[in-house]
């Protein structure tokens, strides 16, 4: 029996998949070595790279042939060691560029963090998956942030901003596709999208009226942002829209629970709160950031320097590109971060609409493959993964690219697959090794 | 569970909806980036690796009438920055301290231009003309510091320094107001105009298209590689009826002179062509060109802008006994032979005329009279010919009307006579005060020049040109042609006892220091008085060769100079022997021009 598993898997492998992925990594590498080659220590890079491309391959495979189920069973195990992981991260890594997110092992130095991604992937689904029954109650979700929580906090406190924000997403998928209630989602995920939005409300609100104590309103609401008078008024003022529209409900006869127009104005009223202490936690290359993109002309120069690069050089490309290694933007150091978070730009560049829209279309076709993978994933644990990598792969996919041509904030979230960075190519290849395994075993019986 | 089933396929649908959603966003992004726009950013991925450096194009040169170049170009060097992308100050301050020791400039204003330049992405020209030990030390801050850089530029040059200075004005910066007027021009923030004489008037002429090179650079600013040199396109050449020789002899005359204050202005009588104009004090338009800003700044503060050759009204003295002669020689009032006895003194019913000279002429004539410049012959011939007759034959010779020199800034003096005082009366001391150049008459150099020249002609007063011809390169050649502004016919024999009466004044008169051995001389000496100072010294004159029209007149005014004969005179003197060529065996001890001690730097190397 052994025998015919392995050998009927090749017979059950994605090809199309394996072509896109194939594919992404050939791109990437490309990308990576135009976009490294100006910098001095190159060697090193592609060293790096083409090790870990080596050792990715290895791990796609072993991912392909390995049996997923075992993650679900061992996932107390998995969840132990994924938090002993990021504890020893924070005690015995080394910090690079602000971040304390290495591990050096030898010659081996790796981020932690894209593995313990993926395991809370593999343990989530293995959580949500025993709560089938109980999924629509608030309990589940609760339940499921508090097992993501110690990993997303000690990310966090590396402090690693993009591999903590894509948690949410992750998190958000995996519990809507689980068939979590809606309104459970809405609640905790409005309460934390209101929390973040109340920080680009108010920098948009310095940018856009620098001498907000001309205006009534905007005074108003820089008022709100010092936690002060202002504070208490707006969330009294939430409050009573919450009373006032719940009096018209009943006056319109209309079948509304109470409950509901309690809980909004006290997320808003919550979200508010949070928002504000996240403001005023915000760093200042964070805040320069948000500024950045709510407000791309008003500092050419600064902060909002690299997305008007990465435009230009994306629309400079045209159709067909400039050619390999000749994008003046990234060639000459115009575009910063060229081979690791901004690796599009140089793609757009160098290679064009025909480039960047094969990049596009190839991860399109990825993720419509890890999709299917679910559909007909042979049970509910790994139809969870797969919604959990679908998630991840979609969220990096969105704000990079979208930071690159200037449709989302810069959030240091690299590319999969493309941008430069070894611990992130050797995981996601073994994570799509995963996804393939799942879709290869979409008929066995075992 | 089958229901359950179906629910978390319908999840998932709506997931990959969602996802799908985003890619089309995404992919309707690019096609707007990379298709419909792409224009615009290929245009600005352009601009930022590339950076223009201009190199001035070498302005048109101005050649003396017989070719030799007055303002001219030389190679110079120039320093450059290319801003890149590290525009904070402390990445900026250390390159704005050393630059500021090197140039003399303060380091916080240079920071804060270098900031601009990077906060604007253009490329900024640091210092022009540097002098060759300046560049050396320079060049190695090439090394040092990305984006700065060195490169050659045509340079204005004045070869004779002051000479005919007020004429060919200065290159000078121009003021942020007149630049958003000439920018439409393919004038740069930086580029230099003509601020003042030729150079300004003739700068659309001289200008010329400016080239530039066109760099690759990486966003530091350092510099990859050179993409394209724009070839520059030289100006037109301009072509003066200045003679410089004559010119130089003006100017130094001046300088030489006790007061170093004055004009001269030398014509062509037989058309009107300048041959030399001059105004002193001079300056050196070369030091307004320095890299350094305190000569800039210090040569620019001394300018003495006032031309005092077209703008400079003074009463003409003596200089003026010739029209008072025309008057009543040719009007018939008196014969040249009728002699009139000077006491030293002219009595009226109310005051004293006196003559300059107290001892008295005893008995004079026109050729003695005007000879020894005695004014009580004048008084008397003055008194016969009448304040009006004497006013019609001043206006005749052009005065109290602009020569119209197309030249900014002259005036016409100011006319004294009868007609000109109108209702408010003229009497016999008005006349006599008159006769000899003196009370309200004020005249200017130039007009003086004129009036010599109109005797020399005998009745032609020209239009004073500088222009000779101006050579384009792309139509035909401008050629300036002779004006009359003014004829006038007198008896043959008035002209012919005045040119007589003139040659003795150079000859045996007041005007030996004019004399000239091989040439004929006719001139006048004159002293004027000035009631605010010391006397002004004039001296008309023109000459010729034996047997030849005279092809040079000239007016000497030197401001608090004194005597006319011995401050005026020489100089005049050395104005006509230039116009012949006669060299002069004495050169004058030059007293050294005012403003910056140092000498410009000027590169060796060939002219451009």
């Amino acid at each position: 029996m052994p025998q015919r598993v392995e050998s009927g898997l090749k017979g059950r492998v994605d090809w199309a998949f394996v072509f896109a992925v194939v594919g992404l990594t050939l791109l990437g590498t490309i990308a990576v070595i135009s976009g490294a080659t100006p910098l001095p220590y190159h060697e090193g890079i592609f060293q790096r790279h083409f090790i870990a491309l080596a050792l990715g391959t290895v791990l796609f495979l072993f991912g392909l042939g390995f049996n997923y189920q075992i993650f679900e069973d061992q996932s107390r195990i998995l969840y132990g060691f994924t938090v002993v992981l990021m504890i020893s991260v924070l005690i015995i890594g080394s910090t690079q560029r602000g971040a304390k997110a290495w591990i050096h092992l030898g010659p081996i130095s790796f981020q932690p963090a894209e593995l313990a991604r993926v395991c809370t992937i593999l343990v989530l689904a293995a959580y949500l998956d025993r709560r089938a029954r109980r999924i629509t109650e608030f309990s589940t979700v609760a339940w499921t942030l508090a097992i993501a929580g110690p990993i997303v906090v000690l990310i966090l406190k590396q402090p690693d901003l993009g591999s903590t924000l894509s948690f949410f997403p992750l998190i958000l998928g995996m519990l809507f596709v689980a068939g979590a209630e809606p309104w459970h989602l809405f609640t905790v995920f409005g309460y934390g999208l209101v929390s973040a939005a109340i920080p680009v409300i108010f920098v948009w609100l310095q940018v856009r009226f620098p001498y907000a104590e001309s205006g009534t309103i905007p005074y108003l609401l820089m008022q709100t942002a010092r936690m002060g008078v202002g504070t208490v008024v707006a969330i009294g003022l939430f409050a009573a829209l919450g009373v006032g529209a719940w009096k018209l409900a009943t006056m319109m006869r209309m079948q509304a629970k109470a409950v509901y127009f309690v809980a909004v104005p006290a997320i808003l009223s919550l979200g508010l709160l949070t928002g504000i202490l996240v403001n005023r936690q915000l760093k200042g290359y964070q805040r320069n950031r948000v500024v950045a993109f709510v407000a791309p002309k008003a500092d050419i120069q600064g902060a909002s320097y690299n997305v008007n690069q990465s435009q230009i050089a994306i629309g400079s490309g045209g159709l067909v590109g400039k050619g390999l290694f000749s994008g003046t933007q990234g060639q000459l150091g115009f575009v910063p971060e060229r081979h690791t978070d901004f690796i599009f730009s140089v793609v757009g560049e160098e290679m064009g609409f025909l480039g960047s829209a094969a990049v596009l279309g190839l991860y399109m076709l990825l993720l419509w493959r890890i999709i299917s993978a679910a559909r007909s994933a042979r049970d509910r644990y790994g139809f969870l993964v797969c919604a959990g990598m679908a998630s991840i792969f979609a969220f990096s996919l969105i704000f990079n690219v979208g930071m690159c041509v200037g449709l989302a904030p810069v959030a240091g979230i690299p590319l999969p697959l493309i941008s430069y960075g070894g611990s992130s190519l050797v995981i996601t290849l073994w994570a799509l090794g995963i996804v393939g395994n799942i879709y290869a075993r979409r008929y066995s019986l075992l | 569970m089958i229901q359950d089933v179906t629910r978390l396929q319908e999840r998932l649908g709506l997931l990959w909806v969602a996802i799908a959603l985003f890619g089309a966003v995404l992919a309707g992004r690019l096609v707007q980036l990379q298709i419909l726009d792409s224009e615009y950013y290929r245009l600005a991925a352009e601009r930022n690796r590339t950076q223009i450096i201009y190199q001035t194009a070498p302005r048109g040169r101005i050649y003396d009438r017989n070719g030799v170049p007055m303002a001219t170009n030389q190679p110079a060097f120039s320093l450059i920055f290319l801003p890149g992308k590290k525009g904070e100050r402390r990445d900026l301050r250390p390159l704005a301290e050393q630059l500021g020791r090197e140039l003399k400039k303060d380091p916080e204003e240079l920071l804060e231009t270098l900031q601009q330049a990077v906060r604007e992405e253009s490329a900024l020209r640091l210092a022009e003309n540097l002098p060759p030990q300046t560049m050396f030390r320079l060049s190695e801050l090439k090394t040092i510091y990305p984006g700065v850089d060195l490169i050659v530029e045509a340079r204005r040059l004045y070869p004779f320094k002051s000479a005919a200075s007020h004429l060919l004005g200065y290159m000078g910066k121009m003021d942020p107001k007149s630049w958003r007027t000439l920018k439409a021009k393919g004038y740069r923030a930086d580029s230099r105009i003509g601020r003042m004489g030729l150079e300004k008037t003739f700068e659309e002429e001289l200008k010329g298209r400016d080239g530039g090179i066109r760099m690759e650079v990486d966003a530091q600013g350092r510099l990859k590689r050179i993409l394209e040199k724009i070839p520059w396109e030289p100006g037109n050449n301009v072509h003066l009826t200045i003679d410089i020789a004559m010119q130089k002899a003006a100017d130094e005359g001046l300088r030489a002179s006790p007061t170093n204050k004055g004009a001269v202005v030398a014509l062509d009588p037989r058309n009107g062509d300048i041959l030399a104009i001059a105004s002193a004090p001079a300056f050196d338009p070369n030091d307004i060109l320095s890299f350094d800003p305190e000569v800039v700044r210090k040569t620019l503060s001394e300018i003495f802008e006032f031309n005092h050759a077209i703008a400079g009204t003074y009463p003409p003295g003596s200089t003026f006994k010739m029209i008072v002669g025309a008057a009543f020689l040719n009007e018939g009032k008196a014969a040249p032979d009728e002699s009139v006895f000077c006491p030293g003194y002219y009595d009226t019913a109310s005051r004293r005329f006196l003559c300059w000279e107290k001892k008295g002429h005893r008995h004079v004539s026109w050729i003695q009279g005007l000879t020894n410049s005695c004014d009580v012959y004048f008084y008397r011939m003055g008194l016969k010919a009448g304040g009006a007759a004497i006013e019609r034959y001043a206006r005749l010779f052009g005065l109290g009307q602009e020569t119209k020199v197309a030249l900014k800034g002259e005036r016409r003096g100011h006319m004294f006579g009868p007609e000109a005082r109108g209702k408010r009366g003229w009497w016999d001391g008005d006349t006599l005060n008159l006769s000899i150049g003196q009370g309200e008459l004020l005249v200017t150099p130039i007009q003086m020049a004129n009036v010599a020249a109109a005797f020399a002609n005998r009745g032609i007063l020209w239009r004073p040109h500088y222009t000779d011809r101006i050579v384009y390169s792309d139509r035909p050649e401008y050629k300036q042609r002779p004006e009359k502004i003014g004829e006038f016919a007198l008896k043959p024999r008035t002209w012919e006892l005045i040119d007589e009466a003139m040659q003795s004044v150079v000859s045996s008169g007041t005007g030996v220091a004019a004399r000239i051995p091989g040439l004929i001389v006719a001139g006048k000496t004159g002293t004027a008085q000035n009631p605010l100072g010391d006397d002004h010294a004039w001296f008309i004159s023109y000459a010729r060769r034996p047997g030849e029209e005279a092809k040079v007149a000239v007016a000497v005014l030197v401001e608090n100079g004194g005597h006319g004969s011995s401050v005026a005179g020489p100089i005049a003197k050395r104005v006509m022997m230039a116009a012949y060529g006669i060299e002069d065996k004495k050169p004058l001890p030059l007293p050294p021009l005012p403003g910056p001690a140092h000498p410009v730097p000027v590169l060796p190397g060939r002219a451009l």
